[in-house]
């Protein structure tokens, strides 16, 4: 009976091609929109969750907090406190340095180029691989000896020198007053997908290099904040805590005086902020889906409508009331589903296309397809219970009377 | 004609009532999302105004840019430097003090209260003004004589001495490691909207007062930022930017290394959030308008088919093609412009009573209602042009068999 | 409007709405109309001549498949002929626009057909109203005339009642009051007593008879000899041809319309 009940209603929706069309696609576009932004949504995170993996998930940087208005000398870091803490935590931090960034105009011959010159310390790569093409990378000579070393990218080497390989080769550049020769020895490719290149900013025409962390902090040997990254992601929470503890206490202050930065907890915000983001823009386009389903139910009024006679000569030949019930649910719940299909597959095939075209990878969850075609047939079956009851409720006689 | 045709549509809608109603339902839904979520935003955006400008917009704070790295003591700013801030810009500044705030366990017998204290000058009344209710304000002697006198909330009143009228009453309490007495020599009440209420905090069982903010910078007389107050919201822009480069060329910085965040600033960036967030949530819920659309195209559809022989007796009596058009075009466009008009009122009606339920002065911009309604009717005659096309191509004589 | 101006060579056009150009009302020369339905040509007319004078009231006869509907068609500018030329008051129709057929079949022509054809749940005077809108006349005296016109064919009481509450003679005078609206010259009526039973069909052909006596052309095409009787004129067709075309002595009182011999005067 179900199968006949299908087959009744896939033949009624082939009936009228342009109608059934019509009422299916509120359904898609509903679908599809919900389908589009749930699922921008998805992949919005998991490019963020890339992102934050990229430049470490276990990274943190700890200051004193922007809240704490009586600040002191003491608040700040120095390099001996950086020493003392690796020993302390030893093997559960994986890295440290002071944070150090400044930028300044690198110049060789006549070339003048921008430069971001990041403060590391010669472990640095263990943490934050770096594709190193010529050369070497710094070493703990260079940090300890204070050495004018640099390592570089190729785009930046190639905006300064002309060439990839700038091994051996020197430019000067001015850091905190003090204006220097550096050498270059190494020279690294930089590997970004699109998405990371647009948030962490491409390097087109600047350079970008790593120097010695103990340069940057030459000649006031005060930092402001220590950056590190720990060992086992699981366990970070516990590791931060407790350094924050001991910083603390080393300061003379409050835990909650200083501030924690991680990777993993903005991550979670980010997370936490574009789920509910989309969930809520996706509800407003599910209103669409509401309109849709007042679609599918006005044109199963008509249907019926036209159909009274149908109606009755079914009645006549013995048809239940639930089983005209029942017909035009399915009939109903046919219509709604197709179009969660179809919507599925164009909101799906938009978010693909888009994807491809930023060269993006897409997330489409499997589970929000399944609940959307779901949701969709649930609509058919809401909205087709007025007509289809209507249609039961006919009587026969004044049915077949119907012209 | 259009009289005509105007009279015949209504004689069609009201002929199939369940119909049209169904119709336009739809686009009652997406319209009156749309007005709703431009209304809140809009709502939003002038709730935002009204408390940045019970906190001030011509305030401003000035400090060291947290991009700075070589931060120097030097940095900081002094009481020294405040006076004379006053006296260079004199009239162009309202009110200066140094922006210094804590919070600390206020102590009066056996209570103890979280009171959070604001180091105010004397004049700060003049830019914010609160209602005093009992004894008087901070003056002069209290700021310059570094008096520990304090002038409280009555919430923070009644929670410390269980009394509104704490005039003449002292407490102890801890500011930056001094436990000192203090006496209150006035009480204000508190009167924020609901809103203000919610997005300010409420009382939570602690208390506010102002003490002279010499109090505050007391022992070590340096201090973060300076909180400045124009005289003139029209000229402020370029006042600010006289006193940055004022206070950069006496710290021997660039007046980019210092950051003015101004209340201005952050009022028109919490404006443009909120537009664009209206706009790009109002232009979902408009997909519901498309799929509202959708049906009206689909019900006049119906209804040309069903009307095809009326369509051939009309035009047996010599309506032309364009008068079939036109008539068919008219009934679509008021069925949506009905439910555009409804949808309106729907939306329009939600805001204002969740804005009557909250406290808040909802803003439903006329603007905007004739646009929607505009807009409905315009998607009436877009999705009514391919029914009424069809009805207008009929072929009289195909159309007068028609059963 | 346009293409007909140019048709005229950019001269005036004579109005052919109001002048009587030519007092042969009809004339129809080497008339041809072919159906394709898709694999075979179907001859609808062949090669039709046909003149009908002012003021004429004829009965165009013949089994169906003859070739009467779609005669009927072409002459209510329905349709248009395959081949030949249709003057109609002197102006050839056959190569009109759509837009200028719709004023044509406005101004020159009330049609009267089988199943009345009135449009549902409006009332007797707004139909009867329904030419004189889209011939843009004003509300009033759209109305007034409409009355008028109701009265004439004995419906002045019944101005507001829909057509579900009427009789079928009656909304088959509703009818012809809406034929006659835009005081057409010419009065084409298919069957239009097909669904009447025989006091209406006497009282509908007596009612024509009499727009006939006060100067209207009536052209009736029906398929029974009685109701042809009470015309002038009787023409036959047979296979898209006319066969017989003669004058008859008009049947005037319908008691009379039961006796025989009314066929043999036709045939």
């Amino acid at each position: 009976m179900l199968i006949e009940n299908m087959r009744m209603a896939f033949s009624a929706i082939r009936a009228n091609k342009m109608r059934s069309f019509l009422t299916m696609l509120g359904i898609i576009i509903g679908i599809g929109s919900v389908i589009s932004i749930v699922s921008i949504g998805d992949t919005m995170r998991r490019l963020f969750e890339d992102l934050y993996r990229k430049i470490g998930i276990t990274q943190a940087y700890i200051a004193i907090g922007y809240w704490v208005d009586d600040w002191r000398q003491s608040d700040y870091f120095s390099l001996d406190e950086m020493e003392r803490i690796k020993e302390i935590f030893g093997d559960e931090i994986a890295y440290m340095d002071s944070n150090a960034n400044t930028s300044a105009d690198a110049y060789y011959a006549r070339s003048t180029v921008k430069f971001n010159y990041s403060g590391i310390d010669y472990n640095y790569q263990e943490v934050q691989p770096v594709n190193l093409i010529y050369g070497r990378f710094l070493n703990e000579g260079d940090v300890l000896g204070r050495r004018k070393n640099v390592v570089m990218d190729t785009v930046s080497a190639m905006n300064l020198f002309g060439v990839e390989n700038a091994v051996g080769k020197t430019f000067r550049t001015t850091i905190y007053g003090s204006t220097d020769e550096y050498m270059v020895v190494g020279v690294y490719r930089k590997e970004m997908d699109p998405f990371q290149a647009m948030m962490m900013g491409a390097n087109t025409e600047g350079g970008e290099a790593f120097l010695p962390y103990t340069i940057l902090t030459w000649p006031n040997d005060f930092i402001y904040a220590l950056r590190f990254f720990c060992r086992d992601e699981d366990t970070m929470e516990e590791l931060c805590a407790s350094i924050k503890a001991y910083v603390a206490r080393s300061k003379d202050r409050q835990p909650e005086d200083f501030q924690m930065i991680t990777a993993k907890e903005q991550m979670g915000q980010w997370d936490g902020m574009l789920g509910g983001l989309s969930m809520a823009v996706g509800g407003i386009a599910a209103i669409s889906l509401l309109v849709g389903g007042i679609g599918i139910m006005n044109i199963m009024l008509v249907s019926v409508t036209e159909r009274t006679r149908e109606i009755g000569i079914r009645k006549s030949l013995g048809a239940k009331t639930q089983d005209i019930l029942v017909q035009f649910l399915i009939e109903s719940a046919i219509l709604s589903a197709c179009g969660g299909i179809m919507g599925t597959m164009l909101g799906g095939g938009l978010v693909k296309a888009g994807g491809s075209l930023m060269g993006v990878d897409t997330v489409i969850r499997p589970g929000v397809v399944v609940m959307a075609v779901g949701f969709s047939a649930l609509v058919g079956v809401f909205f087709g219970i007025y007509p289809a009851s209507k249609a039961a409720k006919k009587d026969p006689i004044e049915a077949l009377r119907y012209e | 004609m259009l009289v005509e045709n105007i009279r015949m549509a209504f004689f069609a809608i009201r002929a199939n009532k369940m119909r049209s109603f169904l119709t336009m339902l739809g686009i009652i839904i997406g319209i009156g999302s749309v007005i709703s979520i431009v209304s809140i935003g809009d709502t939003m955006k002038s709730v935002f105004e009204g408390l940045y400008r019970e906190i001030g917009v011509t305030q401003a704070y000035i400090s060291i840019g947290y991009w700075v790295d070589d931060r120097r003591q030097s940095d900081f700013f002094t009481l020294d430097e405040i006076t004379r801030v006053k006296e260079i810009f004199g009239d162009e500044i309202a009110y200066i003090d140094s922006s210094a705030n804590t919070s600390a366990d206020a102590i009066h017998g056996r209570t103890t209260v979280k009171f959070d204290f604001n180091g105010v000058d004397y004049n700060y009344q003049e830019v914010q003004p609160v209602n005093l209710i009992y004894g008087r304000y901070l003056n002069e002697g209290d700021v310059l004589g570094r008096r520990k006198n304090v002038v409280m909330d009555t919430a923070g009143a009644i929670n410390l001495f269980g009394a509104e009228d704490a005039v003449g009453k002292t407490f102890r309490t801890t500011l930056y490691g001094n436990v000192d007495e203090y006496t209150v020599v006035g009480v204000y009440r508190k009167e924020p909207g609901p809103l203000q209420a919610m997005m300010m905090g409420a009382d939570t069982g602690g208390g506010e007062a102002f003490i002279p903010y010499t109090i505050l910078t007391w022992p070590n007389d340096y201090f973060y930022s300076l909180r400045v107050f124009a005289a003139d919201e029209g000229h402020m822009d370029e006042f600010y930017s006289s006193l940055k480069n004022y206070i950069a060329k006496s710290k021997g910085r660039k007046p980019e290394d210092f950051r003015v965040s101004s209340v201005k600033d952050e009022m028109g960036n919490a404006n443009s959030l909120l537009g664009g967030m209206a706009m790009a949530v109002g232009g979902i819920a408009a997909i519901s308008l498309l799929v509202g659309g959708i049906g009206i195209m689909n019900i006049m559809l119906v209804s040309v088919t069903e009307r095809t022989r009326e369509i051939g007796i009309r035009k047996s009596l010599g309506a032309r093609t364009q008068d079939i058009l036109m008539q068919f075009l008219t009934e679509s466009a008021i069925l949506s412009a009905c439910g555009g008009a409804l949808g309106t009122m729907l939306g329009g009606g939600l805001v204002m009573a969740g804005g009557a339920v909250m406290g808040v002065a909802a803003v439903v911009r006329p603007g905007v209602v004739v646009l929607a309604v505009g807009f409905s009717a315009m998607v009436g005659v877009f999705f009514g042009i391919y029914p009424a096309s069809k009805a207008a191509k009929k072929d009289p004589i195909e159309a007068l068999r028609y059963e | 409007m346009r293409s007909l101006l140019k048709r005229w060579g950019g001269k005036k056009p004579p109005n052919y709405l109001t002048d009587n150009v030519n007092e042969d009302l009809i004339r129809l020369e080497d008339l041809v109309k072919v159906y394709d339905t898709g694999a075979l040509k179907v001859l609808g007319l062949k090669r039709v001549n046909l003149t009908i004078h002012r003021g004429e009231f004829v009965a165009v006869m013949g089994q169906s498949g003859s070739g009467k509907s779609t005669l009927m068609n072409i002459l209510g500018c329905l349709d248009r002929p395959s081949m030949g030329h249709y003057y109609l008051d002197g102006v050839d129709v056959a190569a009109m626009g759509s837009n200028e057929l719709s004023l044509i079949r406005n101004r020159k022509i009330g049609f009267v057909f089988q199943s009345f054809n009135l449009i549902s749940r409006t009332s007797a005077l707004k139909n009867v109203e329904l030419p004189m809108t889209y011939a843009r006349k004003n509300k009033r005296f759209r109305e007034e005339r409409a009355r008028k016109l109701l009265e004439r064919v004995g419906l002045g009481k019944r101005a507001e009642h829909m057509p579900n509450e009427l009789s079928g003679g009656q909304r088959q005078r509703v009818a012809i009051a809406r034929a006659l609206a835009n005081e057409p010259p010419l009065l084409l009526a298919d069957e239009p007593t097909g669904n009447l039973d025989t006091a209406a069909s006497a009282e509908i052909m007596e009612l024509f008879s009499q727009l006939h006596k006060e100067g209207t052309t009536v052209v009736v095409v029906t398929h029974e000899e009685e109701i042809a009787a009470f015309t002038e004129r009787i023409i036959r067709f047979r296979d898209g041809e006319v066969i017989s075309d003669r004058p008859n002595i008009p049947r005037t009182d319908a008691g009379e319309g039961q006796e025989g011999g009314i066929e043999t005067r036709g045939s």
